[in-house]
């Protein structure tokens, strides 16, 4: 029996912060855990001081098989960079 | 190879991998590849590009792709014999773990099979009439209909000529083994509308038109339907076809499709894509130029959408004789039970067994004088009871982590467990209350159209990861057909059990007589349930 391959992923986190403000956070990991990990580094690399995150989730994960493999994250409005 | 075709999209430049990899090889050329390459020199042998193309053999990688794989076997209207049913359940047992799953579109799911034993279920199943072919891949997927057809006093007309009709037509035939994505045909004429017409790419519904004096008892067709990700709901056009004609417009939609439908992105490639950009009036037009004339829309014969459940023991068009419609908790059962059910078919009835897209079963044809003997059977008492709990009787899931490389989240036994609970500690309402469970956004469980879908997440929490849940509430097809919307506030697994059972208690509360829990969601608003869960979040801290 062949091994397991590692297969990578393309996951979909969301951040809920106080006062109902949700970040949208994609990342390439190999497992669930990583992905959490790296997303809280996205995070924090993202903001100056890092935001209090009532809750992590993953939301969907897309395997890495093929070019084109993305998320359309819908916001209501243009955030300024 | 065998007859690779030029297809006229064959020289367009913009048409995606997969595209450019089925002009190379179809998808059919697989099954060959498998019985005599794969399944003597091992999984490690499988070419990645064939591995797409397994699909079309009706075989998927299992979850976590360590060599094992899921079968899906093609049961055309959900109606299968008892001499079927023991073959796959001999399947079942000698190779995929004993285990059973009847799926949303009444087909028959293995697990845990191997490249090398998949020639001897090919064999098994052709043996008995059944396939396992293009239940998957991007060709006509296994025709859902009324698994009471023939015996059904609901009909107004038996579809199984028809469906067996276009099975045989559409199967292994390559004129139509590559379209632009799956697509999905469902054919029912129950008025209660068993085949989910409006989630469907091509449907067809009962439907009665007088034409030259003589009333014709026909169809109505819908096109363009479709959950997955993006959910669109089928559109019904000005057409009338009579049964004979069923095939003519089939083979027209599926030409269209094939023809017409868009290859450049598999994420924009379903019929309901071009449905959505022809509109129901130009597909019309376009469809007539493949069959020529067809009558213009009569009468519609759907009275309602009763979700394909059929509990209880029923009395058939044929007087004198019963159907049982049995629950099958979350449609997963062993190789045992299903043959104990072929040997309950045989002794009971005519030996003939159906599938529900509700994933339950039913017998057909029980004498009057056999029905108390029937009803007494341990395993009808027990196991597949005639009228299960108002929660695990209408509980859905799909596959979840235990096998499927998309799910985030365990789904089959924790819904299973979640509607046991319910059943204790919720209140027994007098009407269903359909609860759907998925693990992902896609939508085998078929979320989108549950009172009540649950779609799963994981979070993080100070004691490690844990499994969640967002609730979207008041789906339904039919007549107000519509998908459920989200509520806010992602409820972790271990509570769910306990917030719904309040939000369930106070809809038993507030409910008129005889509502279901998608007439509620219309009647109070989504904003009221949301204040109700923020409430129970808060006394809960959830």
């Amino acid at each position: 029996m062949a091994e397991p391959e590692k297969e990578f992923y393309l996951y979909k986190l969301e951040a809920v912060l106080p006062a109902d403000r949700l970040l949208t956070v994609i990342v390439i990991a190999d497992s669930d855990e990583k992905a959490f990990a790296y997303a809280e580094n996205n995070i924090v690399r993202h903001t100056i001081v890092p935001p209090k995150i009532e809750q992590l989730g993953i939301v969907q994960k897309k395997p890495l098989g093929r070019g084109g493999v993305g998320y359309v994250v819908e916001t209501s409005q243009f955030a300024d960079s | 190879m065998a007859n690779v075709r030029q297809w006229k999209w064959a020289d367009d430049p913009t048409i995606n991998d997969m595209e450019q990899a089925k002009l190379v090889k179809d998808g059919l050329d697989v099954i060959e590849t498998i019985v005599e390459k794969y399944s003597k020199e091992g999984y490690d042998s499988i070419e990645k590009t064939d591995m797409d193309r397994f699909k079309w053999a009706g075989v998927y990688q299992q979850r976590p792709k360590d060599g094992h794989f899921m079968m899906r076997v093609r049961i055309p209207s959900g109606i299968l014999s008892s001499q079927q049913a023991r073959a796959l359940a001999g399947i079942a047992r000698d190779y995929g773990r004993d285990l059973i799953d009847v799926t949303t579109r009444q087909a028959i799911q293995f697990h845990w099979l191997t490249i090398e034993t998949i020639p001897d279920i090919f064999e098994r199943l052709k043996a008995v009439g059944l396939s396992s072919f293009e239940a998957c891949g991007d060709c006509p997927r296994t025709i859902v209909g009324n698994p009471l057809a023939g015996i059904d006093p609901n009909e107004v007309l038996d579809t199984r000529p028809i469906v067996k009709e276009l099975e045989q037509f559409f199967v292994l035939n390559r004129d139509f083994s590559n379209l632009p994505r799956k697509y999905k045909m469902s054919i029912s004429a129950n008025v209660y509308n068993t085949g989910h017409a409006e989630i469907n790419d091509l449907a067809f519904t009962p439907a009665k038109k007088t034409i030259n004096g003589e009333e014709v008892i026909g169809f109505h067709v819908w096109v363009g339907g479709g959950l997955s990700a993006k959910p669109y709901l089928a559109q019904k056009l000005d057409v009338f076809c009579r049964p004979d004609e069923v095939l003519k417009v089939a083979i027209g939609v599926t030409t269209l499709f094939r023809d017409f439908g868009y290859r450049q992105k598999r994420t924009h490639a379903r019929l309901k894509f071009l449905v959505a950009d022809w509109g129901a009036d130009k597909f019309k037009e376009e469809l007539l130029k493949v069959t020529g004339p067809l009558e213009s829309r009569g009468e519609d014969l759907t009275q309602g959408w009763k979700a394909g459940y059929f509990y209880g023991i029923h009395e058939q068009k044929q007087k004198g004789f019963y159907y049982a419609g049995l629950s099958v908790p979350v449609g997963r059962m062993s190789a045992q039970e299903f043959e104990q059910l072929a040997d309950l078919a045989e002794r009971y009835g005519d030996g003939t067994i159906g599938t529900c897209n509700s994933q339950n079963v039913l017998i057909r044809n029980i004498p009057a004088d056999k029905v108390d003997a029937f009803q007494s059977e341990e395993l009808i008492v027990n196991r597949f009871k005639l009228q299960p709990n108002t929660y695990v009787g209408y509980a859905v899931s799909c596959t979840g982590t235990e096998y499927c490389n998309l799910a985030i989240v365990e789904t089959k036994e924790r819904m299973r467990r979640l509607a046991e609970y319910l059943d204790r500690t919720a209140p027994q309402l007098d009407t269903p209350l359909r609860l759907h469970m998925v693990g992902c956004p896609n939508s085998c469980g078929q979320r989108q159209i549950a009172d009540i879908g649950l779609q799963g997440a994981l979070v993080k929490t100070e004691n490690g990861m844990v499994d969640a849940f967002d609730i979207y509430i008041g789906g339904t097809l039919g007549e107000n057909a519509r998908f459920n919307k989200k509520l806010n506030g992602r409820i972790e697994a271990e509570q769910l059990g306990p917030v719904l059972a309040q939000l369930i208690g106070v809809f038993a509360e507030e409910r008129v007589p005889g509502e279901a829990y998608w007439q509620y969601v219309d009647r109070v608003g989504v904003e009221h349930i949301q204040a109700q869960l923020d409430a129970i979040r808060s006394a809960d801290a959830v």
